[in-house]
């Protein structure tokens, strides 16, 4: 099955790994309300990238859910992180923020000239978004965004397992069909 | 008036439908309230006027759930079985203090329940229908978090496990003067994968090096996996069936690309429990290998001759803790004793043992839920008194879990025990033969200097009895030692002295060790200097490792012993044990 879709101008890349751990212009965490780092993908971002970035955060938040705001990646391999306050645990209308949460993502990486866009499994994992619904609300959000026109020439979707990938390879191809 | 829910309460009773299987349903349904389960359980002893805690008034308000919304009886006679529904968020609250901070599902309940209640299945349940609205105490979210993201339970980045394994390693190697003793990585085809538990790395990587040195001495083909190599599984604890099942895929996986034939689960009762008897279930994986206890394989290697051991090398006395989940819940009792008496003079038995045997108090999760702490050490009296009547000086668990909640509370009730596990106590006995070394290693000639010749290290602590005990040590090493007895005075002496090594003490009057650790990760002049947090309030980790600056470099209990300091000072200074000649 395929790991790559062309969207105008843009590419839309599966790739398997660590998201904080990952050469990129950007990538997304999936933040908190308070924009501390926390643990999981946070502490990996504290720990990797230094307390430059917490710092940075302690200036911007808090943020209500669908926001998002962009700091430095300090130390990390990356070179900007979007902090994006998605939607948690089963709340309300959950499609409908994750979709704007997204899209506030992309603008956010356009309006600062970013080429290069890594995103998570949206919400899934610890934030209980079951991996398919958070396949189709990435993916297809993602598409329509870049289906509109913008100057991001790469989103990388990095899943950190075969656990996570295949839902997301499988949506990708139904994407490809259609 | 038709009373309204709240959003997350009606989550909590729209997905607990499809929690119900029929184990849970004959639970849920068959309880006669009889009260066999009151004695059985740590919370109601130590609470003895207090009926909240027992195990059937708390299984009732799950029960009253299951009753109201999915049992006939309680839509017809809603007042004659109690059948009750939850409005508010402030009922969740009220609920997860009872499923998360009164019971460690230690299954004590459960097993004398005449009825075949196991009030643990659905506390558990309990607790995954709460996580799964977000409701949950903060350290449940942080490690489950930590396990979902990073793979680990205690947030170990990959580069540090690779570099704890390979430091080891390489201490081994050179004090065994064989290449060969070497840890290998991520090796095709071995018999052995062996998976191990976060702590060992974070906190006690002996039970790393003493396993190696077990499976050099047995000559095995084994590897350690460089990713998917936690064996524990929050998921057990937090009840989250989908953390339990991507955790054990992880492990699973690996262990299959590998080509690995075997895997063998270090000593942890929970890890055990789930990777061995549970994952396979949560996560829907057929496996295509084997799974074991180290407890048997290193009993199995005994018993083939594989290795010596000499129980003289153990003469003090010993007891042994059964953990909940490797004895009540997997049946592995028997085992562990048999290996012990191979490997001790003076084993003796703890009343009562093996299923029957009392929680650590540290299960089910409960060590990362600070807030539960008082009524946990409390709930920890009975335990402390089955511990102190052994007149053993030693208690051996299968467990980490077990290893911190009975340090916990020996250093509570002031018990004056050790703990320890059976792979220290294996290879303390260990006799290891000559064997030909097939690549000469480089010998490096016997000096006069100690190993610490060279460095200074700044020692800070308020107690002058513990500055004296590390200075003497350190500076017999080698290393010149400047000391500290508060924070300020820690923070100014580090600017003057840099160091090339801090020991902090985290409780001190004036600034505390965690200001003064923050302010020291924020000083440009003092941000890379590596820091040892030395401390007798392992429960105050979390508020160290919660700060948003890079995590210290290591991190040991106090009580401290002369090789434990030296192997963590060595470690973190990356200094390499020289061959004796």
């Amino acid at each position: 099955m395929p790991d790559e879709l062309q969207v105008n101008d843009s590419k839309v890349r599966l790739v398997k790994g660590d998201i904080t751990d990952i050469d990129v212009d950007s990538f997304v965490y999936y933040a908190r309300e308070d924009l501390s780092l926390g643990s999981g993908y946070g502490n990996a971002i504290a720990m990797r990238g230094g307390p430059a970035i917490q710092d940075e955060l302690k200036e911007l938040g808090p943020k209500g859910v669908t926001e998002v705001v962009i700091t430095s990646a300090g130390n990390m391999k990356a070179r900007k992180i979007i902090h994006a306050v998605g939607p948690k645990f089963q709340e309300e209308e959950l499609p409908h923020k994750m979709r704007k949460t997204i899209i506030n993502a992309l603008k956010l990486a356009d309006e600062q000239g970013i080429k290069q866009v890594s995103f998570p499994a949206m919400g899934a994992g610890f934030y209980g978004v079951p991996l398919e619904e958070s396949a189709e609300l990435t993916l297809s959000t993602i598409k329509d965004y870049l289906q509109n026109g913008s100057r991001i020439q790469e989103v990388i979707i990095c899943l950190l397992d075969t656990r996570e990938y295949l839902p997301f390879q499988k949506k990708l191809n139904s994407i490809q069909q259609a | 008036m038709k009373a309204t829910r709240s959003y997350k309460a009606q989550k909590v009773l729209d997905r607990m439908g499809n929690k119900l299987n029929r184990q849970m349903v004959a639970s849920l349904a068959a309880c006669v309230h009889c009260g066999m389960c009151t004695d059985a359980c740590h919370y109601v002893l130590a609470n003895p006027g207090d009926p909240t805690y027992a195990p059937a008034y708390k299984a009732d308000k799950i029960r009253k759930l299951f009753k109201r919304h999915f049992d006939w009886t309680g839509r017809v006679i809603p007042w004659w079985v109690n059948a009750k529904s939850v409005y508010t968020d402030e009922e969740l609250e009220e609920l997860k203090d009872t499923v998360f901070g009164k019971c460690t599902n230690c299954r004590r309940c459960s097993i004398n329940c005449p009825m075949g209640v196991d009030y643990a299945t659905f506390n558990r349940m309990a607790r995954g229908l709460l996580v799964s609205v977000g409701i949950m105490p903060e350290g449940v979210a942080v490690v489950s978090k930590d396990q979902w993201e990073i793979g680990n339970q205690m947030g170990v980045l990959k580069e540090d496990y690779l570099d704890t394994l390979e430091w080891l390693s390489e201490e081994l190697v050179d004090e065994l003067g064989d290449p060969r003793a070497a840890i290998p990585i991520d090796k095709k085809d071995a018999d052995i994968v062996y998976s191990i538990n976060p702590r060992e790395v974070k906190y006690d990587p002996r039970t790393i090096s003493d396993a190696a040195r077990i499976f050099y001495a047995a000559g095995a083909n084994w590897t350690m996996p460089s990713e998917g190599w936690d064996m524990t599984n929050f998921g057990l604890f937090s009840g989250d069936d989908d953390l339990g099942g991507a955790v054990a895929r992880r492990l699973y996986e690996k262990v299959e690309e590998l080509r690995g034939r075997k895997l063998v689960i270090s000593e942890c009762g929970h890890g055990y429990r789930s990777t061995r008897c549970e994952g396979q279930n949560w996560a829907g994986y057929d496996l295509g290998f084997e799974m074991e206890s180290s407890v048997i394989t290193m009993l199995r290697y005994i018993h083939e001759g594989a290795i010596k051991v000499d129980k003289s090398r153990n003469t003090e006395p010993v007891t042994f803790h059964d953990s909940c989940n490797n004895a009540r819940s997997c049946g592995l009792f028997e085992e562990p004793r048999e290996l012990l008496n191979l490997v001790i003079e003076d084993f003796r038995e703890m009343y009562p043992n093996r299923a029957e045997n009392f929680c650590c108090t540290g299960g089910g999760g409960a060590m990362s839920m600070a807030e539960y702490t008082p009524l946990r050490l409390k709930s920890a009296k009975i335990k402390a008194d089955q511990l102190a009547s052994t007149g053993a000086s030693y208690v051996a668990t299968s467990c980490h879990n077990c290893v911190d909640g009975l340090s916990d509370l020996i250093k509570h009730y002031k018990l004056g025990m050790k703990v320890t596990q059976l792979v220290n106590l294996v290879a303390e006995a260990l006799v290891i033969p000559e064997k030909e070394v097939l690549v000469p290693v480089e010998k490096v000639p016997a000096v006069s200097a100690g190993p610490l010749d060279g460095y200074k290290i700044l020692v800070v602590d308020d107690e002058p009895d513990f500055v004296s005990f590390a200075s003497a040590i350190l500076e017999d090493h080698g290393a010149s030692v400047v000391t500290a007895f508060d924070g300020n005075e820690a923070l100014e002496v580090a600017r003057r002295e840099s160091p090339d090594l801090i020991t902090l003490d985290i409780t001190m009057p004036g600034k505390d060790g965690k200001e003064v650790f923050e302010a020291m990760r924020r000083d440009p002049a003092l941000e890379s200097i590596p820091v040892c947090i030395i401390t007798g309030q392992p429960e105050l980790r979390k508020l160290i490792y919660d700060r948003s600056v890079p995590p210290p470099n290591g991190y040991v209990d106090k009580p401290i012993s002369e090789e434990t300091l030296m192997r963590n000072v060595r470690k973190i200074l990356e200094i390499k044990q020289k061959v004796k000649k």
